[in-house]
């Protein structure tokens, strides 16, 4: 019923929101997907952290906010910085390690990112920055584009080690009883689909991004979770646990999270 | 004559639970060699209770995956002499745990102390109201400890658990937010209270309105990453809804495998063998002391185990019943009312008063955790004036949250059909607007309940099944019924209540059923004091006519507080611990005189 609500909602305003920006409308050719297609995945439930924070349905040109956001309007002139330069119309991010996958993030999740990097409770050079600029609204808008949006996963991936992968697929599956390491399918759930709202998916996720963030929860610099479990988590584990981990669920192949 | 005898160990073990693991790991540390026998199987929480495969409603909390196998072995019931008792085929009123960790695994964390009155029962009622006050009809006794001796051990157990709450007696000052009822603390808790959903936040705000003292739930759902004395290291609960009934894969659940195993099973002084299924203790030629116990091991072979002393730490029910196929202690005969093994076995009585909020108080109940809740203890132990009421005892009044599990949370106002289109509707509608109250409150001891061995019913082993004869007394109906009056009144009293509900397991006219789910607190049986002719044991834990054999568990209580017995059983444990490594082991021999 609610999905229903938000879908009429977000329909009836389409016209009068893509006015001000017509070259981004039906722009089927590019790869970036219409407003139209995107509307039919709002009621996805990654993007339900609007309707879980509030009863309100989203404002009518949320989406279309979001994506210029992305591409670097806003208020305040946006962030300064496009999120499409590092992070990719499409939220494909890369592997440097830098720029993790938005592409399919719950909402809540990243719009939770956004303003943990804007009061430094995630601090990070470039993000507190960009998010600090951003308005709570350009903040909601963004993480809802980059929930619906589809970055498909471009393979090969590149050689791993077997055994290493072995290891991060026991991680993952059943932990470690001697080091006293939970599963990540506790939280991550089965194939690391994640838990929205708040728990993001792993698989489909840049190694380098994970096995980075967790080297951070291990150091005490990122501690923005909920109860900060994953500092608990990631102080039991080695350099070589989390390589092994973050490989594997690189390689996890499920359509819901890498919309393949 | 056993298959084979095995090499004398210093220490024999009888269960890998709770009490059995923690002797093990004081007793290893004192250089004596322990083995410990445990019927069921390895487990360990990363590797067997993982969601999402843990989380399944039908597979672990209705086809109780993780408990006893009652087709190897369980026990007869009947309410009275009268009846003729019959087996317990199925799993219903109480959940007795199997393998590493045993009930500990499954066990909600709801972590209490005893109040120091309750502990002194029969005294302290009767100084206050009079000698003739306790009821002829009840067998109520001193526990032969007291609050102030059992503070360190129930003040060391909580920090092997982690336990998160807020004191309400701090060496002695009140504080409001906590139990102000309670004894006093010489520690606040380890790790700071849950956070608290909107039911329980609600029902603590009418309580408070109503001059009465809320306080969040005593947990060992750890709150915060916390690292217990022995050096396990425990993770901040999720507030998954998946506690009773199942194990923890989060770490957040205090539970024997990763509190206390893990930090034991490299030491060279612990063994432990799994499949392994105590048959009896074996006594010596004078049958002053015991030899050893003979169990049957995983290839079904009959083994001796000698030993120089034996701990008793089954299961309170099957501590029982190992004492009375082995013929320790004199069984309990309720004709003569002479004997003491199987005397004052009681339980818990268990009331629940659910509430029904306005479509617009949203209490997402899929949002929980075993100890999750606020409490009222005015209407627990002698908390309150009992001079005119015609009863001893009481109950705490919890609104939890465990859990919003779709199987067995369906909470329906009063009128509800139960089943149909109408009843779907009504689950539907009220699903997420609910308050979940419990009424736990004390048993008494009478001479009629107790356990002895069945005339006609054999284990899997040949051994006559436990026989279980209980009732609640009047006295515990009585009680029952007033405090969850008392519940129904502060339910009344929270804001945006439409209707409220409430259903009493040991009401006036109904007796007791081992089929539905009450709750797995059985005690008594093999129980502690100071006197040999009404106890099993001494106020160390150590039997009176065996002076190597130490007992543990919650057997050892003379009749039930209005308490989850976890944390009390579990200062007990440590202090006969105390005892028996301090004073026992130098110099073996009786700890009181007879």
């Amino acid at each position: 019923m609610k999905s229903r609500t938000l879908k009429t909602c977000v329909g009836l305003v389409l016209l009068a929101a893509l006015a001000p920006i017509p070259a981004m409308v039906g722009a089927q050719d590019t790869s970036t997907p219409a407003v139209g297609a995107l509307e039919s995945r709002l009621d996805d439930e990654r993007t339900l952290f609007a309707a879980t924070i509030s009863d309100t349905p989203p404002d009518d040109d949320l989406l279309e906010l979001g994506r210029l956001v992305a591409m670097g309007g806003a208020e305040n002139v946006g962030s300064g910085m496009a999120c499409i330069t590092c992070h990719g119309g499409q939220g494909a991010g890369d592997g440097s390690g830098a720029f993790p996958r938005l592409a399919g993030l719950p909402g809540w999740y990243s719009y939770k990112q956004l303003n943990d990097y804007a009061s430094g409770d995630r601090p990070n050079e470039v993000m507190t920055g960009i998010a600090q600029r951003l308005t709570e609204r350009e903040r909601e808008a963004v993480a809802t584009y980059y929930a619906v949006v589809q970055a498909p996963i471009h393979r090969p991936l590149g050689e791993v080690d077997q055994g290493l992968m072995q290891w991060g697929g026991q991680l993952a599956a059943v932990g470690s009883a001697e080091k006293g390491i939970p599963a990540c399918v506790n939280c991550h759930g089965p194939q690391g689909t994640g838990n929205p709202p708040s728990v993001p998916y792993l698989a489909g996720q840049y190694a380098n991004y994970m096995a980075y963030q967790l080297q951070l929860w291990k150091d005490g610099v990122r501690d923005n979770d909920p109860m900060d479990v994953m500092s608990a988590i990631a102080e039991k584990m080695s350099a070589e646990d989390m390589r092994a981990v973050s490989e594997y669920y690189r390689r996890v192949e499920n359509p819901e999270t890498t919309g393949e | 004559m056993p298959d084979k005898t095995l090499p004398k160990t210093d220490v024999v073990i009888i269960g890998g639970g709770w009490t059995g693991l923690t002797a093990a790991y004081e007793l290893a540390h004192e250089g004596q060699r322990c083995v410990i026998l445990e019927r069921g199987n390895h487990r360990h929480d990363a590797t067997s209770f993982g969601a999402p495969e843990e989380h399944d409603e039908l597979k672990y909390a209705l086809r109780a995956t993780h408990m006893m196998d009652v087709r190897k072995s369980t026990l007869t019931f009947r309410n009275d002499t009268s009846q003729r008792a019959l087996p317990m085929r199925r799993l219903g009123s109480f959940l007795p745990g199997e393998g590493l960790g045993g009930a500990g695994i499954h066990w909600n964390g709801q972590l209490w102390r005893p109040l120091p009155s309750d502990l002194e029962m029969r005294s302290h009622y009767e100084n206050r109201y009079g000698a003739q006050f306790i009821p002829e009809d009840l067998s109520v006794q001193d526990w032969g400890v007291t609050y102030d001796e059992l503070e360190p051990h129930l003040d060391f157990f909580e920090k092997i658990c982690g336990a998160a709450g807020y004191a309400g007696n701090l060496n002695g000052e009140k504080r409001a937010g906590g139990n102000v009822f309670e004894g006093p603390r010489q520690n606040e808790y380890p790790n700071p209270a849950m956070k608290q959903p909107v039911s329980s936040t609600k029902f603590g705000k009418a309580a408070e309105r109503m001059g009465l003292n809320p306080f969040p739930f005593p947990s060992a759902n750890v709150t915060q990453k916390y690292e217990n004395p022995y050096g396990a290291q425990l993770h901040p609960c999720a507030y998954c809804g998946f506690c009773e009934r199942f194990g923890c894969g989060y770490f957040a659940k205090a539970d024997p495998i990763i509190c206390v195993y893990d930090r034991i099973k490299e030491h060279e002084n612990f063994e432990i063998r799994f499949q392994s299924t105590v048959m009896r203790v074996e006594k010596s030629a004078d049958g002053r002391t015991a030899t050893g116990v003979t169990y049957i091991d995983a290839d079904g072979l009959e083994v001796f185990q000698p030993a120089d002393i034996v701990c008793m730490n089954a299961y309170a029910l099957w501590n029982v019943h190992l004492m009375l196929v082995s013929g320790l202690g004199e069984p309990y005969d309720p004709e003569t009312r002479t004997g003491t093994v199987g005397r004052n076995y009681s339980y818990q009585t268990i009331a629940s008063v659910d509430a029904f909020f306005e479509k617009e108080i949203i209490t997402n109940p899929f949002m929980g955790a075993g100890a999750l809740g606020v409490i009222v203890d005015d209407y627990n132990g002698d908390n309150f004036d009992h001079s005119d009421l015609g009863f001893v005892g009481g109950a705490y009044i919890a609104c939890k949250q465990y859990h919003g599990r779709p199987i067995s949370y369906q909470p329906t106002p009063e009128g509800t059909p139960r089943w149909g289109a109408e009843w779907k509707r009504a689950v539907r509608e009220n699903y997420l607007h609910h308050a979940d109250m419990v009424v736990h409150g004390s048993s008494m001891s009478t001479p009629g309940n107790y356990l002895d061995l069945d005339p006609t019913w054999t284990d899997a082993y040949g051994r006559p099944l436990l026989r279980m004869t209980f009732n609640f007394p009047d006295n515990d109906r009585k009680m029952a019924e007033y405090v969850t009056n008392r519940a129904v009144e502060i339910a009344q009293n929270m804001e945006n209540v439409t209707s409220v509900a409430s259903s009493n397991l040991a009401a006036v006219g109904s007796d007791y059923t081992v089929v539905p789910y009450q709750t797995t607190h059985n005690v008594g049986g093999a129980i502690m004091g100071t006197d040999r002719n009404t106890s099993v044991v001494n106020r160390y834990g150590q039997m009176w006519d065996h002076h190597n054999v130490f007992v543990f568990g919650a057997c050892l209580f003379p009749q039930n507080l209005g308490y989850n017995p976890t944390g009390p059983l579990m200062g007990l444990a440590y202090w006969t611990l105390e005892h028996l490594k301090n004073d026992y082991l130098a110099n073996p021999r009786p700890l009181m005189d007879a």
